[in-house]
Order: structure tokens, then sequence, then C-alpha cells
């Protein structure tokens, strides 16, 4: 019976961003995703109030999913976040601090919400078409002959996340083993439609960071097996059941069996997975993998025939798996085994992780089935690493889409706002009648954007140093905070991306002062120096997409309903 | 009495006040959140008055009506608010000071009462008969025919011809509900995706109504773009992915079954072996046809599974019956694309005739693609509207209430005078020049029919109560209210063109609209008392039942 409850009225909210409550919500938001970016992010703790466990990380895809607000208002901005983050694992603390830095700009040059969000469009479209271009000073073309790019790619994403605790050594060699995984994924031979692999993560707790491995083929945690033989024939045959072999009549469902006295249905069943078990075993098949539980005398039966048995192995390792031996799962019991359904290894070996023995089952030709072992010392930097793991392949899984990258370290932020004030001051007059406003509203809207965008440049140093931009090329620099003005140029080093070495000829301004207008030039003849720090160039052009959309959004909003029940 | 009255007024008012926010040309987005806790944005007048679930029953039954008027047209809820809301005003204000104390009611206010409801039972009885005739009169000639053919010239080209009346039709429809900086997109992809669907010799309305029944099926949200990714794909997109790995089909055509029960009985031992062994005979014979996929409404054993999988077919569960349906309608099918199933079609006696297409909406969040899923939706409903103006009043006037039941008679027989496909300029055209007819019409009665004094004075206020909706479109700059009003009425029917710059609307839609106000300003004020009655079993729960007819 269904109850009747009587529907309580909903709270509304005129004008969210005049409120003074979610003014000061959306600034603590801010503040706490400013903290977490780059390499020397700050860390978040997070419990929760009834003791579950504790998560330490500064990744935008762990926190923003663990934050809760009751304000729809800052929902709505992370939701759109978390949502870019899913396709694109990268970016999400940049959509994130340009989102929010462009909403307060623009609340804080008063413009009416439709001029804001029609400068904000347009601003947008000139970004992504310079991005797009092909002659795009913070752009560097991908080179897939040398491994070199893909690793720096691979670091930049696995440093930014300090919450891993990695030294610099760790770090390379995660980044190596991320690069190794991905090449082994991409299929050599196969023409027309490339079909990726897949690559397993294990992780094992309490050894080196160091001893984390990658291996082609599959990796299967031996729970009771015996030790492995050693002779034998190469390849071995090996089939696949999906079905329990249990012997249990568990997916009858509900309903009433009736049985005769004198019948034995478990034997009956059981006499049935015998007489599996050995038609297969006259197929000579060496392994015998089962997705959920065997029974444990037909474990016996084939263990004593010199079969390997593997069972319960889970949902997720079946599909690898089948694309690791051309196995095709069997779930008919009462039929015999298909000969088509049977697959190969080419040879088995057993794997110690620590305490962890697995069994290690090699490809029968080429396969982009990889397994990657993950160690490190404590549980939640290996939960933390195991993310950063994940991300990092995707993001290279991109770069085959577009194999492009940007310059990382604030770079392509700073030189994209000088590249946006350069084009808007070329084209002043021919934009302002499209846009309908006038040219003052227009000059703070595009400064409200040049800034947020800055702003995120400026939100990678935490330790009090000051944020320039070189009057050359617009690149970002960090200067610590205690130097002296006559030192600066031998304190700077490097740009944030490491593509520019500061050098005498050089000026210098603090980000956040009145900038001078200056026409951002390219490198020439970088083929010699390659920038330290790389960024994935698609998810940061969706990130850059889906803040200022997002943005637009929220200045558009002039009402907020709660439904209360 | 008196204090329903006036609260009937309060909650119009506020709702007015509400709706506001998000109306006209400055007007933003509203979000809200579900009891789910779901955030999601609109500027649809009718989700934002039923997201705010008032409580009170007069408030409830003004919700119920503009929702009945914008589920038939799509459009118009928020000018349904703004309307009654000034009607309301009007009808009050005259009724004060008409209301003399006579013998039949006590006091003033029981007799302002008796007043306002006999003004209101005019302004009904005077636009079912006449407003038809008015609009012909006065506003069609200003306006624009939309044929069907529109759809094939759509260029992107903003030239002032009436090809681009449909886009025009649609843009600024789109400008009234989404956020302004994506109109343009989501107007091109409505353009594209409606002359794919076009069924060549056949009405406009059965290919505008083919694509709303099947619009759950026909679209696809995905989340984590950026809005300008939305695009349109060639085939049906079916909403599940494959059980079963998929094969490369490398463009070939492949055969597909639909099965819409259990292939494989629930039986056990013996009778188990006898269920694979008919399982396995018909996916032989299955194959034996050249049948490469199954598509299920349900979910399949994992017998089936691994038996069609032997058998290189490959398996989607679970599909929508919607789906199943339009894809019954087109089948026949080749590619496929990961994720979700995408089929494409190829049927070559039908080529010509449409190219079937689906819609995939890309948004940064769920409360954007809802909302661009939503428009969608009712565009269409809008478009089919503005070609059917005479079939959905009729329908409309027998579900209305029986308050109104002496007038619905009246409309049934009457054949529309308004040709399907009207259109005029937005932006307070229509109000403008009906204002002006009826003021004309009003005139002209009290100069040639002496004894009715009636029709001067309702037509007086419903002019007047129209101008309160282009009075909020120009609220921002009240010099530009008064421009346009002057150089519409100065305007002839010929020059058309500076008008076009406004933008397009539907008149039957508007027509149906005012139509849709009167009646629901006659029953509001038909109301004399709430009873809020308490049931005995359940005792927080009370439901009002609103006393209709109570002194009719």
């Amino acid at each position: 019976m269904s109850r009747l409850v009587k529907k309580s009225p909903s709270v509304c909210t005129d004008m969210p961003l005049d409120n003074t409550d979610i003014c000061e919500k959306l600034s603590l938001f801010g503040q706490l995703v400013r903290s977490c970016l780059g390499p020397r992010g700050r860390l978040k703790q997070v419990h929760n109030d009834i003791g579950g466990s504790v998560v330490t990380t500064s990744a935008s895809s762990v926190l923003l999913s663990v934050v809760s607000s009751s304000q729809p208002f800052i929902n709505l901005i992370k939701t759109s976040i978390l949502n870019h983050v899913s396709r694109f694992s990268d970016c999400g603390l940049f959509a994130a601090i340009l989102c929010l830095s462009l909403i307060e700009q623009d609340k804080r040059a008063g413009l009416r919400g439709r001029v804001a969000i029609g400068v904000n469009k347009h601003l947008l479209g000139l970004c992504t078409a310079y991005l797009q271009r092909e002659d795009c000073g913070c752009k560097v073309r991908l080179d897939f002959s040398s491994s070199q790019n893909l690793i720096r790619l691979a670091c930049s994403s696995i440093s930014s996340k300090p919450a891993c605790v990695l030294t610099a050594a760790e770090a390379l060699h995660i980044s190596r083993l991320c690069v190794q995984a991905f090449l082994l994924t991409v299929p050599c031979d196969s023409p027309g439609i490339v079909r990726l692999g897949k690559i397993v993560t294990m992780s094992v707790e309490g050894l080196s960071v160091l001893t984390s491995a990658v291996f082609p083929g599959l990796l299967v945690d031996m729970r009771d097996v015996l030790e492995v033989e050693a002779p034998h024939p190469n390849p071995l045959r090996v089939v696949v059941f999906s079905a329990s072999l249990a012997g249990d009549l568990s997916e009858i469902g509900d309903g009433r069996i009736e049985v005769r006295p004198g019948v034995d249905m478990d034997s009956q069943v059981l006499d049935r997975l015998l007489e599996l078990s050995e038609q297969v075993l006259r197929d000579e098949v060496k392994l015998f993998v089962c997705q959920r539980v065997i029974h444990p005398v037909v474990q016996q039966y084939l263990r004593r025939r010199g079969v390997i048995v593997i069972e319960r192995l889970g949902v997720t390792l079946m599909e690898p798996l089948t694309q690791l031996t051309g196995a095709q799962p069997v779930a008919t019991l009462h039929s015999p085994v298909p000969v088509t359904a049977y697959g190969r290894v080419s040879n088995v070996s057993i794997r110690q992780f620590g305490s962890r023995k697995m069994l290690h089952l090699h490809p029968p030709e080429e396969s982009a089935i990889c397994t990657m072992i993950l160690c490190h010392r404590n549980e939640t930097m290996l939960s933390e690493l195991k993310v950063v793991c994940q991300k990092t392949e995707h993001v290279l899984r991109l770069t085959l889409r577009d194999p492009s990258a940007l310059l990382g370290g604030g770079c392509t932020e700073t030189h994209l706002a000088a590249y946006v004030r350069h084009k808007v001051r070329i084209n002043l007059t021919e934009t302002i009648p499209a846009l309908g406003c006038s040219q003052a509203e227009y000059l703070l809207g595009v400064e409200g954007f040049c800034r947020s965008l800055e702003s995120v440049a400026t939100a990678l140093e935490h330790d009090g140093g000051s944020s320039l931009i070189d009057l050359t090329h617009a690149h970002h620099w960090t200067l610590p905070p205690d130097v002296m003005k006559e030192d600066v140029e031998d304190s700077l080093g490097f740009c944030g991306c490491g593509l520019v070495a500061s050098s005498p000829s050089k000026q210098w301004v603090c980000l956040n002062t009145k900038n001078p207008h200056i026409s951002p030039a390219a490198l020439s003849g970088g083929a010699t120096v390659q920038p330290r720090v790389l960024d994935s160039f698609t998810a940061k052009l969706n990130a850059l997409q889906v803040a200022v959309e997002t943005a637009n959004l929220a200045l558009d909003v002039r009402y907020v309903i709660q439904d209360m029940n | 009495v008196q204090q329903e009255r006036a609260f009937t007024f309060r909650t119009v008012s506020v709702l007015e006040s509400v709706v506001l926010r998000s109306f006209g040309p400055e007007g933003g987005q509203v979000l809200f959140t579900r009891d789910t806790g779901q955030a999601m944005l609109s500027r649809s007048g009718i989700r934002i008055l039923s997201a705010l679930r008032l409580e009170h029953p007069l408030a409830r039954m003004v919700v119920e009506c503009v929702l009945k008027h914008s589920s038939v047209t799509g459009d118009g809820s928020k000018t349904f608010v703004l309307l009654l809301a000034s009607l309301l005003r009007m009808i009050y204000t005259m009724a004060c000071k008409k209301a003399n104390v006579s013998r039949t009611h006590n006091t003033r206010d029981a007799a302002a009462a008796a007043t306002a409801r006999r003004l209101a039972d005019e302004l009904l009885t005077f636009a079912s008969k006449e407003l038809e005739k008015l609009i012909v009169m006065g506003v069609v000639p200003y306006g624009y025919s939309l044929s069907w053919d529109d759809f094939t010239a759509v260029t992107r080209l903003p030239c002032y011809t009436d090809h681009h009346c449909v886009q025009k039709l649609l843009a600024s429809f789109f400008h009234t509900r989404l956020s302004a900086s994506h109109c343009d997109i989501v107007t091109n992809l409505t353009c594209d995706l409606l002359t794919r669907w076009k069924f060549k010799n056949d009405q406009p309305s059965s290919s505008l109504q083919f694509v709303n029944d099947n619009f759950p099926a026909l679209h696809t949200c995905v989340l984590g773009f950026s809005v300008t990714s939305s695009h349109l794909i060639e085939g049906q997109v079916i909403h599940k992915d494959f059980a079963t790995p998929c094969p490369h089909t490398d463009n070939q055509p492949v055969k597909a079954v639909v099965f819409t029960g259990y292939l494989e009985p629930n039986l056990i031992v013996q009778f188990k072996a006898w269920a694979e062994r008919s399982l396995s005979c018909v996916i032989a014979n299955l194959q034996r046809l050249g049948v490469s996929v199954l598509l299920s409404a349900v979910k399949q054993s994992a017998a089936v599974l691994t038996v069609a999988q032997h058998a290189d077919m490959c398996v989607v569960e679970c599909i929508d019956e919607d789906e199943l349906s339009l894809f019954s309608i087109l089948s026949s099918f080749f590619v496929l694309f990961h994720r979700y199933v995408h089929v494409s079609f190829n049927h070559l006696d039908e080529r010509d005739t449409f190219k079937p297409c689906s819609l995939v909406i890309c948004g940064p969040g769920e409360g954007q693609t809802d909302q661009y899923a939503c428009a969608f939706q009712d565009a269409v409903r809008m478009l089919l509207s503005t070609w059917e103006p005479t079939a959905k009043a009729s329908k409309k006037t027998l579900q209305s209430n029986t308050g109104t039941s002496l007038h619905t008679n009246n409309q049934m027989c009457s054949v529309s005078l308004l040709e399907p496909g009207c259109v005029i300029s937005a932006g307070g055209t229509f109000e403008f020049l009906l204002n002006h007819v009826l003021l004309q019409h009003g005139r002209s009665r009290s100069v040639s029919d002496g004894k009715s004094v009636a029709i001067p004075e309702v037509s007086q206020l419903l002019a007047d109560a129209l101008l309160s909706v282009p009075r909020q479109i120009y609220s921002h700059r009240m010099q530009c209210f008064l421009q346009t009003q002057a150089r519409l009425l100065k305007a002839d029917t010929t020059s058309k063109v500076f008008m076009l710059k406004l933008g397009l609307e539907s008149v039957s839609c508007k027509y149906r609209l005012f139509l849709a106000v009167l009646q629901c300003v006659s029953s509001l004020l038909q109301v004399d008392t709430v009873l809020h009655t308490q049931s005995h079993r359940l005792k927080n729960i009370s439901w009002e039942g609103s006393d209709d007819e109570a002194d009719v």
C-alpha cells in the first residue's frame, strides 16, 4: 500500500549571486580547490561523521565526489566538473578554479548578466580557435616515435598529485610504467578498426614503489593452487566457464520443487559436472577457469589429473581473460563444450609480490592485455596512486585522438590570457556591435576573463612566492618569497613549463598588477629545448569549455527553488 | 469569501513575480532541486511553477491550468501567468469601482465579487465568440504563413526572406527557454532533425507527430561535454551496451532479430538439458538465416549469451520498449558503435523520403541536458500546434471544466478561421495589434449598437490587460515599448521587414493561450469557499476540495 505523504512547499532564493551566504560558500569552495592545485598543492583529509575510511587526496575526482553541499548552486558547479573529469580524467581542478573565479570576477565587475555571458562566450570562442590553430604558441605536437614526450606528459600528471607521496625517481619510474603499459595496449598488427586492449591494475601494499612493474598477459591471484608442475605442453588449452559450477540450484528462482523420494538432485547435478570435466580432460585442457565457484569434488578431480584450476575469477577479469586467451565463456552445462570455445595461453608461471602469489598467464601471441602491479608503502597512498595511474592511462589514450599537448606549469594560462588581451585590443571596434554592449562593459568583461585565466596559474604557488609573466613569450614564472630585487634573474631559472630559460634581456612583471599589452611570441627553433611539464590538450580544451559554460550558467541563474521533501 | 478573493489575487501576483525572473529577453534561469536531490535548470514556466510545490488549492488550480495549456502547445506558460495576473488586477479594479450595494448583495464586497464574476463570464463569452474573428481581421494580415518547404531551404545566412520562418520561429522559442548563448546551435539542430525526419508527400504534422511521439527514443544525453558539441548522428541509438563482445562489421548490412521474451525457460536437471538443446536449435536456425544481432527486451540467461557468442552473434539486452518500437518501424541496420549500440539504417526504397537520425545532446551536467531535451520536445509541440490550430482547439474545449460548458458547444461547431501555420513577429507584436483591434472594435460596437454596454467595456479591459505582456518584454528600456508600438501602428501590412528582426511566434498558440487564460480567470472567480477537510484515517494528510460552482 502506498502512503500519501503531504508535500511541503519549496524554499526559494531570489538572485542567488547577491546572497551573502551563497557568496561565502562559493569563495570557500574556491579556496578549497585552489589550495589543491599542482605538485605543491595541499592535501585534504576527508573524514565522514560516522567514522568511515579516511581519504587523503588532492585529486579533483576524489575530492569533489566526497564534498557535499546543502546549496544546490554549489552542487551545480560540482557536478559539471565531476562529469568533465569522468570523461577526460584530467584538468578538473583547472576547470573548477577557472569557473569559480569567472563568477567572482564578473560579479565584482558588476556587469549585467546577459553582457557577461555574451563576452565570456565570445572570448571562449577566441581561445578555442587559437588553441586549435597549428601555430598556437602553447601547443606541442606529440611525436610517437619517441617515448620522451609521452613520459613527460605522464610524469606531469603523476607529479601533480602530491598525495601519492613519490620521490622524483619514483614518479619517473611510475610514469615509465604507465607509458609502457599504454603502449602494450595498442595492438600493432590489426588492420581496420583498432580495438585498444586493457590494463588490469593490481595493488600490493607494503613494498617499495620501485618494485612496481608491468607484465604482458594477465596475473591472477592464486588462492590455494599448489605448485605448478614445470613441464607443460606449449601452448596450453584453456576453458572458461561463466556459469557457476558449484552444483547448486540457485538460478531456479522462487517456486516450489517437488522431488520424488529416492531422487538425489545434488548427486545428479554433480554427476553432470563430472561428465563435463571428463570431456574437458579428453580435450586436453590444462587450465580450467570459472568466474564463479567450482564444486570441491570437481576441483579435486581436475587437479589430480594435472589441470590448473582457477575459481572465483570475478566478472571484471572475464573480459580481459577472454581477450587474452581467445576463449569463449561457456554457460551451458548440459551440452558438450564446443571445440571453438577453447582458448590458449602460451605459458604459465608464478610471480610473487610480498605475500601475494600470482599466476602469470602469458599471451599466446601478441596481445593487448597487460597487468600493472602497483606497490606502495601504505593503503592511502596506494589508493591514490591507483587512481592517478588510471587517470594517466586515460590521458595517454586521449593523445591517440589528438596527438598534441599543452605547456604545463601555468604557461598555457598566462600565454592564453596575453593572447586574448592582444587580440581584443586589435579587433576592438569590430566585435562590440555584435555583442550589444558598451566598450567599457566589454573591456571589463575581458579583464575579468583574463584575470580568471591567470588566477589558475597563480594558484600553482602555495608557499608565498609570487607569480611573474615575461614580456616576450608570456610564460609563467615563479619567484620564491625571499629573493632580493637584484637577483631575480638568477633565482628564476626556467619558466613553469621549462621551455624558456631566464636571460638578462628578459623583462618580467607581476601577474596581478596591471599588465602592459604584449603580443606573445611563439618560440622559434624550439626543437632543441623540450618542455618539461605538459598537460593533456583534449582534456584542457574541454575543461576550458565546461568551465566557461558552467560559469555562464551560474551567472544566468535568477532563482533557486529547493524542494524540501 | 473576501478572504479567498484576496488570497487568489496575492497568490497570482507572487507567481507572477517568480515567473518574471525568467521572462523576456533579459530573463535568466531558475535552478531547482527535486525531492531526490537532483539539481535541475529551467526557464520553462510550467517547470518552475510545479517545482514550487504550492500548497493552497487555488494556487494549485492555477498551476493545473497552466500545465494543461502548455502540455498541448508546449509554449506560453510564462505569458499565461503574466496575463492572468494583469487580467485579475483589472477585473478587481473595475469591479470595485462599479459595485453598488443592491438588494441582492448585502455588502459591498459581495457586490464586487458578483460583478467580477459577471465580468469574467462576459470576457469568456466575448473571447470565444469574437476573438478569432478579430485576430483574423487585425493580426493575421501582418503575419506570415509557414510552409513546410521552409525546412529544406535552411541556410544559415541571416537574410530576411520567408524561407527562414521556421528557423526564426524556433529561434525565438528557444530564446525564451534556453540560455541565450546556445540558441543558435539548438535551433539549427532542430531544423536539421526535422528536415531529416520529413516524410515525403505527407502532411507536415504527421512527421512532427512522429518526432514528438518517439522523442524519448530519438535523443541521447551525454554528460561532461560542452553544449556546443551536440550533434545529429545518422541512424538510431539504442541506449544499452552489448552484453557480448561486439563484432567488427566493416559497414556490411547485418540482420537483427528482436525478442521480447526469454529464450531459455527456467528448468532444472534433465529438463535443463532439454532447454539447452532447444536453445541451441533456435540459435542455429537464426545463424542459418544470417542473423548476427539479437535485440532483447528482457535480460537473457548466461546460457543464451554464451550460445549466441559461440555462433558469432552479439546480444543487446534490456532494451527500452520505446526504442524497440521505433526500431521495428525502421528495421534493418549496419555499423556499430561502442558504449551505446548505434544502428544506422539502409532502406533503399525509403532512402529518398526521409533520413533517420538521432540527436545527441551534450552538456556539462544532467541539469542542462535535461533542460535542452525538454525544450526540444516543447519546440516540436509548439510547431505541431502551429500547424494544427483547429483539431487541438476543439479537443481542448472538450476537456475544459464544466464551468464553461455553455460555450463549449459553440466552439466545437465553429470552423477555425485561422489558417494552419500562421506566424507573426515576436516582441509583443501580437499584443500590440490585438490591443489596437480590440479598441477599434469596442468603439464601433458602442456606436452601432447602443443597448449592449458590455462589449466595449469588455474589449477595453482585455485590450488593457494585453499590454502588460509587451510592457514586461521592454521593462528594461521603456522607450522601446512606445517606439515599437508606434511603428507597428503606423506600418501597413506590406512593410514586414523591420518586424522580422524581432523573431517570430505562432498566432494559433497565442490565440489558444488567451482562451485558456480567460477560462482560468472565470473558474478562479467562481470559487467561493475552500473547504479544508481532514480524513479520519490518515490524520496528517489534508486534502482540499475546492467547491467550484458553489453559487452558480
